[in-house]
């Protein structure tokens, strides 16, 4: 994977990246924070606001019976949360877990989080509202999980409503 | 509306509302109790002064009247009989209901029923004015000095109609003595049809003040305590303390009054309506539905308790510390496990004492039934004593929430189908009064709660007919039924035995919910019954549904815990005592067939196909039926938390729930029923 040889372990992303922000002008305005994920080679981003923490991928416990992209459960300090296959989710095929893969932790409610396995995190940035484009024209289905696009920094960054995609899953 | 102090208000009035409903039919028992009639008078003071605050109108309106009749009652002027009674617990009905739609987030109450207000009014002027009443209360001498006032509230809108209609009867009442009792004048250039300004009723008390030191000896009067800001919030000490000043004031009138010359009149209020109005009345029996119980979401902790749970955490962070300092020097072996040893003691030390603040005593449940169980009888014309034992017990919040319903359904059954008209009981040779038992114990790591009555019990023949009638069974497997399955026949869905369906019971939707509630709790149901003498129903239920004990198994590397209450034996899995019945392997055990479900084939479907096998056979029971699993391995007996499995998870079929193993591993929790299911 091209993308591969940018990454840099979680932490050092966000420190290096609070040095950086607001430094450019040309993307001045309101913003919105994202973690940005790879998935393949598409960059995804999710509110970082939904975001509670980013974890290596441990055991996870298979659940028999549960739904195809679902991969099972882990243990979050003593908290048991279901942990889905991003990739299954949206369609793509399925990979093995590698040192880079990472399970997001998002925040669904108060009382329901759930983990994203991803192929890789990217790191943190702040994205000007004014590059986002709307996605509700576009063909439904998949457009569900889908907030919209933005250019940055020549990347497409796909930008994902957590909410939606786990609609009713709590 | 400030949601913070309503919250507040709310935790508060929830919890008066609970007392006064066990007060309210305790009263009936002994209506003159004047502790009693006095906690219950405060209650319905305390919820007017929190609605008066937050500005509640219906809300303060009836609890207003309410207080009224009940100082009135409690000073002797009014008894609480059962038409009073009707007419209260209407009143409470109302006021529990708006506090239930409070709590629901609604924010506009809809005016209270004029009728009801009217009754507690007439209850309030009306029956004080009972010959008896009038005969034998010289203390009523001052009462209408007293009472003009107390209905101006200042927390209240008071109707310039009715306050007008006040000074009107007053006036009139008192025509023929009035150098003794001055009127009350509203202030000049108060609009009479304005709302009364705190200002105002300031004003007016303080008329009132000057008016009743006219009269009295100005000792009587009543006085705040030195020291008290009078414009500031009265402090429910400084309430107690008036209410007794009040009462010992009436007590050393009582002589006084007696020593005043007889000519003089007294003021009473005269009925407005004929004395009989209890005629007038509206049959007080309007079936509501009862008010749902909302689950809270707060629980009250001592703060001894907290205290005790910082203390160990102060624990914890000792040990946390002591173990940091050895993970970073080279230390011995002993130092280790000292440390280790006490982390130990701490975190059970920990564990139990948050348990503790979950427990709840039983009494939270049982406090409803004496209402319920007053309302029905009436309803049904029967008598009814009901007793309740054990009420200390405690158990966890979640499990009080969660009996509440099944515990009413059962009471309800015993109420209406257990016990039999008073007329009946009589040519039974029993007295006319039944009596219903809800009672609660600890049992070792179990509640027992049962529930017995002294009715007409069961017949297990007309069980196992009825069982043929509704083709739940055939008429020889019916006849085979022992007399307990007989009875357990009325746990089934869609069993009643009720020829007329009333509308509290037996529609043979109740058992069965029943039964599947108890079951969810890790629970079982028990009945026992003998024609004529009674009928008695065991719940035992876990202390606590954080905490299971379980059997753990497993399978390849993953483990599962099978709830220990269900699990009745387990042997080695020998393939010679099998044999396969229309496609379904069973094993014989002591003469039955069992049916074997072997977890593998669900749990790991994609493992070898051929011939799934196993080391041990776990017998369990599920309902009345068995079933025996059959497991690579049983690891032993190990106490768990139940914790629930994450989103997208918690309806899966089979499972209960997950649980973090001693070695940080993740165990799934089987659900025996569900799991039974599956395999079918």
């Amino acid at each position: 994977m091209a993308t591969q040889s940018n990454l840099q372990p979680y932490g050092h992303q966000i420190e290096e990246f609070s040095l950086n922000d607001d430094v450019d002008e040309k993307y001045s305005g309101p913003s919105l924070r994202c973690v940005l994920f790879y998935l393949d080679s598409e960059l995804y981003g999710i509110n970082v606001r939904k975001i509670r923490e980013v974890l290596r991928v441990g055991n996870i416990r298979r659940v028999e019976g549960s739904a195809y992209n679902v991969l099972g459960v882990i243990n979050v300090r003593g908290v048991i949360v279901t942990v889905v296959d991003t990739r299954l989710t949206y369609g793509l095929s399925p990979k093995s877990v590698d040192d880079v893969s990472r399970i997001i932790i998002v925040e669904l409610d108060s009382d329901n989080i759930v983990g994203m396995m991803v192929d890789s995190v990217m790191e943190v940035k702040d994205i000007p509202e004014k590059q986002f484009e709307s996605m509700s024209a576009t063909k439904e289905g998949a457009s569900r999980y889908l907030q919209g696009i933005a250019h940055y920094n020549g990347d497409v960054i796909v930008l994902i409503d957590v909410d939606n995609m786990f609609a009713g899953a709590s | 509306m400030d949601e913070e102090i309503l919250q507040d208000f709310l935790v508060e009035a929830g919890e008066l509302v609970e007392q006064l409903d066990e007060q309210l039919v305790e009263l009936e028992h002994s209506p003159t109790d004047s502790d009693l009639l006095n906690a219950i008078f405060r209650g319905f003071h305390t919820i007017k002064g929190g609605a008066g605050f937050l500005g509640v109108t219906p809300l303060i309106e009836v609890c207003h009247r309410a207080e009224n009749v009940f100082d009135k009652i409690r000073n002797g002027d009014v008894s609480y009989d059962a038409t009073a009674a009707d007419v209260i617990m209407r009143a409470f009905d109302v006021i529990s209901d708006y506090i239930g739609q409070l709590n629901d987030g609604e924010r506009e109450l809809e005016e209270a029923d004029q009728d009801l207000l009217a009754e507690l009014d007439q209850l309030w002027k009306g029956e004080a004015v009972k010959p008896e009443a009038a005969a034998e209360a010289p203390t009523s001498v001052d009462e209408p000095k007293l009472s003009l006032p107390e209905r101006v509230d200042p927390d209240g809108e008071i109707s310039d109609d009715e306050f007008e209609a006040l000074l009107n009867q007053r006036d009139a009442l008192t025509g023929d003595s009035e150098e003794h009792t001055p009127k009350l004048q509203l202030p000049e250039g108060v609009d009479p049809d304005g709302e009364i300004s705190d200002d105002e009723f300031e004003a007016l008390l303080n008329q009132r003040d000057a008016l009743t030191s006219a009269d009295e000896p100005p000792a009587d009067k009543l006085q705040l305590p030195e020291g008290v800001d009078p414009d500031g919030e009265i402090t429910d000490d400084e309430f107690e303390a008036l209410l007794q000043q009040r009462d010992s004031l009436q007590l050393d009138a009582e002589p006084k009054v007696e020593t005043q010359p007889a000519p003089q009149p007294k003021p009473q209020p005269k009925p407005e309506t004929p004395t009989p109005s209890k005629s007038t009345k509206p049959p007080a029996k309007e079936e509501k539905a009862p008010a749902k119980a909302n689950t809270e979401s707060t629980v009250r902790v001592d703060t001894r308790r907290l205290d005790e749970i910082m203390n160990l955490v102060g624990e914890l962070v000792l040990v946390r510390n002591r173990l940091l300092t050895l993970k970073g020097n080279k230390q011995t072996e002993e130092d280790l496990s000292n440390a280790v040893a006490n982390l130990d003691h701490v975190t059970t030390d920990l564990q139990s004492s948050v348990m503790k603040t979950r427990m709840q005593p039983v009494k939270k449940v049982f406090g409803r039934f004496p209402r319920v169980v007053r309302d029905l009888a009436r309803k049904l014309g029967k008598e009814i004593e009901l007793e309740l034992q054990g009420e200390e017990t405690d158990l966890d919040k979640n499990l009080v929430e969660a009996l509440a319903d099944p515990l009413v359904h059962l009471v309800r059954n015993s109420v209406d189908h257990g016990i039999e008209m008073p007329d009946d009981r009589e040519q039974a040779n029993k007295p006319r009064k039944g009596t219903v038992i809800l009672a609660a114990e600890q049992e070792g790591d179990h509640i027992l709660l049962s529930i017995t009555d002294d009715g007409k019990g069961m017949d297990p023949d007309v069980l196992r007919r009825k069982a043929v009638e509704k083709g739940m069974m055939d008429e020889v497997s019916a006849g085979q039924l022992d007399d307990k399955s007989a009875f357990e026949l009325i746990l089934s869905a869609g069993f009643s035995t009720a020829d007329q369906i009333s509308d509290i019971s037996g529609r043979g939707v109740g058992m069965d919910v029943v039964k599947n509630m108890i079951t969810k709790l890790n629970g079982s149901i028990d009945i026992h019954s003998v024609l004529g003498e009674g009928t008695q129903i065991k719940i035992r239920v876990p202390l606590t549904l954080a905490i299971l004990p379980t059997l753990m198994v497993s399978f390849d590397d993953d483990s599962y815990a099978i709830p220990l209450t269900s699990v009745q034996e387990i042997f080695d899995y020998d393939a010679d005592q099998t044999n396969r019945i229309d496609g379904q392997m069973m094993v014989r055990l002591r003469e039955k067939s069992i049916p074997l479900l072997f977890l593998q084939e669900w749990l790991n479907p994609n493992s070898n196909k051929e011939g799934f096998t196993g080391d041990k056979v776990i017998i369990v029971s599920v309902g009345n039926q068995r079933a025996g699993l059959v497991v690579d391995q049983v690891d032993g007996q190990e106490e768990v938390v139940i914790k629930p499995l994450g989103v997208m998870m918690k309806h899966l079929q089979g499972y209960a729930g997950a649980t973090i193993t001693g070695n940080g591993n993740i165990a799934l929790i089987l659900d025996l029923p569900g799991v039974v299911e599956r395999f079918q």
